[in-house]
């Protein structure tokens, strides 16, 4: 289980001229669990920043965020949450399944285990006969299962995603959308991720924050009741992505 | 008759066995090549030493009568050890020296800035020069040698260690931060396969020029090795003995590089991406 909080978070970021940038005011943010989080925002409205802070890479000026009800100062079970980023960052060095281990090697698992548990998370995400070849004998879209994959490995409750998939071609992103939802529904996962596409958020999140941008505060926030699985080319998603679109 | 259109197993097969046919044809068409050019030059070489006097340019027979001459001597095969292993102790020396202070560059940039001249003034300065100040501080004795070999390949091997971390990549570093990598697995995971590969290459050409500059030290200042035996020969006008000792380094170094440094290059980095590959 994973639930965060977010209260009342504040951050600056010093400018190069000496002044400071207030890049985030007074967040308040509650996360329950198995909930899917969209925080949409254009550029500069601090997203990735909340992100950051959320996943404990920042360390907020003001406020304070809550993990499972801990502070996240205290907090130290840091491998039950994964972060994943806007591109897939796998090691050309290591072959897809060795870039899903890298996900357990901070862990102190057992080889056999960490054997184990790659061919499975391997298993999840499709790429069984892929796990010899290295990233560049693969397609964007198998590189984004094997980012996943190493995401999974570590068994978490909470995914973190920034602006995931952005990279990747409309079709693949779809297919991927799907895969996060089916794997989250599966693990029983909570999901908090940043982007600027209203149609994304629509189609994944039951949650959306809105951010306004400098500095970045919460305009608004508001629950999508849509059944899964949801089409994005549904009227009623349609319809939900371009109420999202206008108050950007 | 009508020829039957192939099936779609034996079209199959006959593509998947296409690329290592011509690969094996590629390597035979090479090592023809080769041989034709080994023959080339051994004519060149014949036909020109028919009008110079032995002392100028021997025949390759001659060369050859002086090489079995000299190979059967147990002081050859000395003086082969000797260099090699003043070659290897420069080389091992350069190698942990020239990584750790890359790495130590690397990290620190302030450090980095300030050192930098260093590096310029060492590559500046010709191996020839080396030799006589390692004649002044070790006299005649191995470190005049293994001196030079140290500093004509630690420059090579810490500048290429020293732009590799600087190229390690920022991306890689935050993945691992993400997982809760401590310092020590960042170093082993992220940073070490991405110096990997400019360090290889660094070794390679580094203990080439070493080999090579390792000979001037010897006939400038050692009373052993090969170059101390080139010299030699050259002062007793045995030209023949020059052409063979210069042979057959060349022909260790060949062998050197195809049979050892190639095959390790192959194994470490056939993750890479291959020219030719989609």
């Amino acid at each position: 289980m994973a639930t965060v909080r977010v209260q009342n978070v504040s951050k600056w970021f010093p400018r190069r001229d000496g002044e400071s940038l207030h890049v985030l005011q007074n967040i308040e943010l509650d996360v329950p669990e198995k909930t899917i989080v969209a925080i949409v925002g254009e550029s500069g409205s601090g997203k990735s920043t909340l992100l950051n802070i959320i996943a404990g890479l920042v360390k907020p000026d003001r406020g304070c965020v809550l993990l499972n009800g801990v502070k996240s100062s205290e907090f130290t079970d840091w491998r039950s949450m994964t972060y994943m980023f806007q591109d897939d960052r796998l090691l050309p060095w290591r072959t897809a399944a060795a870039n899903v281990a890298f996900g357990l090697e901070a862990a102190h698992v057992s080889r056999a285990e960490r054997k184990q548990r790659v061919a499975e998370t391997l298993a999840l995400v499709g790429l069984s006969d892929f796990a010899d070849l290295y990233p560049h004998e693969l397609s964007g879209g198998m590189r984004s299962r094997v980012a996943l994959a190493r995401s999974l490995v570590t068994r978490p409750t909470l995914l973190l995603m920034d602006e995931p998939f952005s990279k990747l071609d409309p079709t693949i992103r779809a297919q991927m959308h799907a895969e996060v939802l089916r794997i989250a529904s599966l693990m029983a996962m909570t999901v908090i991720f940043v982007t600027h596409d209203p149609e994304e958020a629509v189609v994944l999140a039951n949650k959306v924050v809105l951010l306004n941008p400098r500095p970045g505060r919460v305009r608004e926030t508001r629950t999508i009741d849509l059944p899964y699985p949801r089409d994005p080319s549904a009227p009623e998603v349609n319809e939900q992505a371009r109420a999202l679109r206008r108050s950007l | 008759m009508p020829v039957a259109p192939p099936t779609p197993l034996a079209q199959e097969r006959a593509e998947t066995r296409t690329p290592t046919h011509l690969a094996r044809e590629r390597r035979l068409r090479l090592i023809a090549q080769r041989l034709a050019l080994i023959v080339l030059l051994l004519i060149v070489w014949q036909v020109a030493s028919l009008n110079a006097p032995a002392f100028v340019l021997p025949s390759p027979k001659r060369v050859w009568e002086a090489w079995s001459g000299l190979v059967v001597t147990a002081n050859f095969w000395k003086d082969f050890g000797i260099t090699f292993s003043r070659v290897f102790t420069g080389f091992a020396f350069a190698a942990v020296i020239g990584v750790l202070f890359g790495l130590l560059l690397g990290a620190n940039e302030k450090l980095g800035e300030f050192f930098e001249p260093v590096l310029t003034i060492i590559n500046t300065v010709s191996s020839t020069i080396w030799a006589i100040f390692a004649l002044i501080w070790f006299g005649l004795s191995n470190w005049t040698t293994i001196f030079v070999v140290f500093m004509t390949a630690m420059p090579l091997i810490l500048t290429n260690v020293w732009q590799g971390t600087r190229s390690v990549n920022v991306d890689f570093i935050e993945l691992a931060q993400t997982f809760r990598m401590s310092r020590l697995q960042v170093m082993q995971k992220i940073y070490l396969p991405t110096i990997l590969p400019p360090f290889f290459s660094a070794a390679r050409l580094a203990f080439g020029f070493g080999a090579r500059v390792s000979l001037v030290a010897e006939t400038l200042g050692a009373s052993s090795g090969i170059g101390y035996r080139l010299r030699q020969a050259a002062d007793l006008v045995q030209t023949d003995q020059v052409f063979a000792w210069t042979l057959t380094l060349v022909a260790l170094m060949i062998a050197l590089e195809a049979l050892i440094l190639k095959p390790i290059e192959n194994r470490l980095f056939s993750w890479k991406k291959r020219a030719g590959d989609q």
